[in-house]
């Protein structure tokens, strides 16, 4: 970093956490700090949800996946507008005018205690899970740039999210994200500026998305049907709606932030404009990553970007197996880059037979150096690395700090710190909200002031990010961080999609059988991802339907009595 | 922590006139993003 990165880096952190703090002032009820005192307007709700949503590792991960794997990931998206529009018709009206902090706190209203309990524990082992994958994202970035160790980096980030969630609660946290999007809307369109700024003078735009489609990275939607295949249309939009329904409408870390409405209209604006922005925004950053990939194609990339993996490989004692790989794959970068020119010439000039040749030697030496990349992970993997290994989170980062000039690179950096600590003080928040309200209150200290819940907030808020930092020592077992974020939220958020789906709409059932149904959805997930190979976008489905059927059995078998029905607000 | 006794106002969206008009046209938008997803896939593929 030189010094006007610094300058762009710091000014743009300072300035984002002191305009929160300064917004978040007054914070000094367990109302306001919680909920903001019900006063936020929608455009700033729906900033926030987004900016908590895109943490560091939707710049870091998803580029590098985009780079890798090409844009399907996008159909990940495509059932969000389809659970917005769910929620604002039932989860927001219903919550709102239920008054509560928390979303399990309905589950009481409309169960009992052992369910509300049983859903915060869920969310509280998922979240907490979560967490400190969002706080290891960052701790990649510098430990690329500046070679420090990953847990002091995730220690200083951590403390300083602590400091501003603990002081100014959720008014801050959503203020922060306010201006966080702004910072990273505006570091996006730089960055794909600039991918397209350093690519050869002959190369223009089309060109650049025809060579980028020709070695499919541009199959944004795929329309074949596989229970196994993670991202096609059909579990975009099935699958992806569950997941969606269950992120937005049960994770406390959103509903949280909804609950902050004036008014119910006000929050259901802004899921219906986080629904419209979300897709256009996570293809634009898949796009940065398939234009990295055209860059590459130019420019020599390495055979692994994970650069202390990278030296490892190349020490002399395992030259005899790394010196075959690299020279297929320089060999193959060599025709690649040669056909690439072709390909571009042969468009300019029309010529469809030397432009379909062109295709054909392109193809065949991309799929030399995806070989030869597979083969480099597998060395690495044979040779004492993580098992499993994935450079994928280092691809952006090593084009960011390589390529890009003074002033820009800090940008970056900003965008992925900012983004890293408004997502984390929104999960931390959340989680200690549930840990005081769902908790602490109910099953605790049921009597107190409202200044002593408020510090006790202050307490969690603090625990849960010392815990966050802890385990995000881990993150470098689980490869693409992206995929192990949200694999991790899939193997929670179905049941608790399936117990809301419960309270909503099937009145005749009791708590004992929602209580019951989250258990057997459970069950049921676990054992579908520990014992087949179906995609995790179809656990939360499959997850959904155990618990609502298994709840509706229990309930018809052992019907609620007036007695045992809890008493409704 | 007090009782919460304000009164949640639930008004129509301020554009299309009500929230089942406002959720159709996400719906619409949805499906021409999709459509516009597809024809780049092909064009390019």
């Amino acid at each position: 970093m030189r010094p006007l990165d610094w300058v762009v880096l710091v000014g743009s952190l300072t300035s984002i956490i002191a305009y929160g703090l300064y917004r978040g002032r007054g914070s000094n009820t367990v109302d306001r700090y919680l909920l903001a005192g019900k006063s936020m307007p929608w455009y700033a709700m729906a900033l926030s949800i987004m900016a908590t949503q895109a943490s560091a590792i939707t710049f870091i991960s998803t580029t590098g996946q985009s780079y890798a794997d090409g844009m399907r990931f996008v159909q990940f998206y495509f059932g969000l507008p389809l659970a917005m529009v769910v929620l604002s018709a039932t989860a927001v009206p219903i919550f709102h005018r239920a008054k509560v902090y928390t979303a399990y706190e309905y589950l009481e209203n409309r169960f009992d205690a052992k369910t509300r309990a049983l859903a915060s524990l869920i969310f509280l082992a998922q979240r907490g899970l979560s967490v400190g994958l969002t706080f290891y994202a960052p701790a990649i970035v510098l430990s690329v740039i500046f070679g420090w160790p990953d847990r002091l980096t995730t220690l200083i980030i951590g403390m300083t999210v602590v400091v501003y969630t603990v002081t100014g609660g959720i008014r801050t946290i959503t203020w922060n994200d306010v201006q966080q999007m702004a910072i990273i809307l505006l570091g996006l369109v730089v960055a794909l500026i600039m991918v397209f700024v350093l690519l050869p003078r002959q190369v223009s735009f089309l060109d650049a998305l025809h060579l980028a489609g020709s070695a499919g990275k541009l199959n944004a939607v795929t329309t074949h049907f596989d229970w196994n295949d993670r991202y096609n249309l059909w579990s975009g939009l099935i699958g992806g709606m569950f997941l969606a329904l269950s992120y937005f409408g049960c994770d406390q870390s959103q509903v949280q932030r909804y609950l902050t409405g004036k008014s119910i209209a006000q929050s259901k604006l802004s899921l219906l404009f986080t629904a419209a922005a979300k897709i256009p925004m996570q293809f634009f950053i898949l796009f940065i990553g398939a234009m990295v990939f055209v860059f590459y194609i130019f420019e020599p990339a390495p055979l692994v970007f994970q650069k202390a993996e990278y030296q490892r490989i190349r020490a002399p004692q395992l030259s005899a197996r790394y010196d075959p790989i690299a020279a297929r794959y320089r060999d193959a970068q060599t025709r690649r880059k040669d056909a690439a020119f072709a390909l571009v010439a042969a468009r300019h000039s029309r010529d469809a037979r030397a432009e379909e040749e062109s295709v054909a030697r392109y193809r065949k030496a991309q799929q030399d150096v995806d070989a030869a990349r597979r083969d480099a992970a597998h060395l690495v993997e044979a040779t004492g690395g993580q098992k499993g290994f994935r450079d994928t989170n280092y691809i952006f980062l090593s084009f960011v700090t390589r390529y890009l000039p003074a002033g820009i690179v800090g940008l970056v950096i900003a965008v992925i710190l900012a983004a890293t600590m408004s997502s984390s003080s929104g999960e931390i928040n959340s989680l200690a909200t549930v840990s005081v309200v769902d908790l602490y209150k109910r099953h605790f200290r049921k009597q107190a002031s409202d200044h002593h819940y408020l510090n006790a907030s202050r307490v969690a808020t603090a625990f849960w990010g010392a815990y966050a930092v802890a385990f995000a020592g881990f993150g470098n077992h689980l490869g693409s961080l992206i995929e192990a974020v949200n694999i991790v939220g899939s193997l929670f958020y179905g049941s608790l999609l399936g117990v809301f789906t419960l309270a909503f709409f099937f009145p005749s059932v009791s708590g004992t059988g929602a209580f019951l149904g989250m258990l057997a959805g459970e069950a049921a997930i676990f054992t579908t991802f520990l014992f087949t190979g179906i995609s995790f976008l179809w656990y939360n489905v499959i997850g959904c339907v155990v618990v609502i059927a298994t709840g509706l059995v229990i309930s018809y078998l052992r019907p609620q009595t007036a007695a045992s029905h809890p008493v409704r607000s | 922590m007090p009782s919460d006794t304000r009164e949640m106002r639930d008004e129509p969206p301020p554009f299309l006139g009500t929230w089942r008009r406002a959720y159709a046209a996400l719906v619409i938008y949805l499906a021409l993003l999709i459509t516009l997803c597809y024809l780049f896939t092909r064009a390019f593929s």
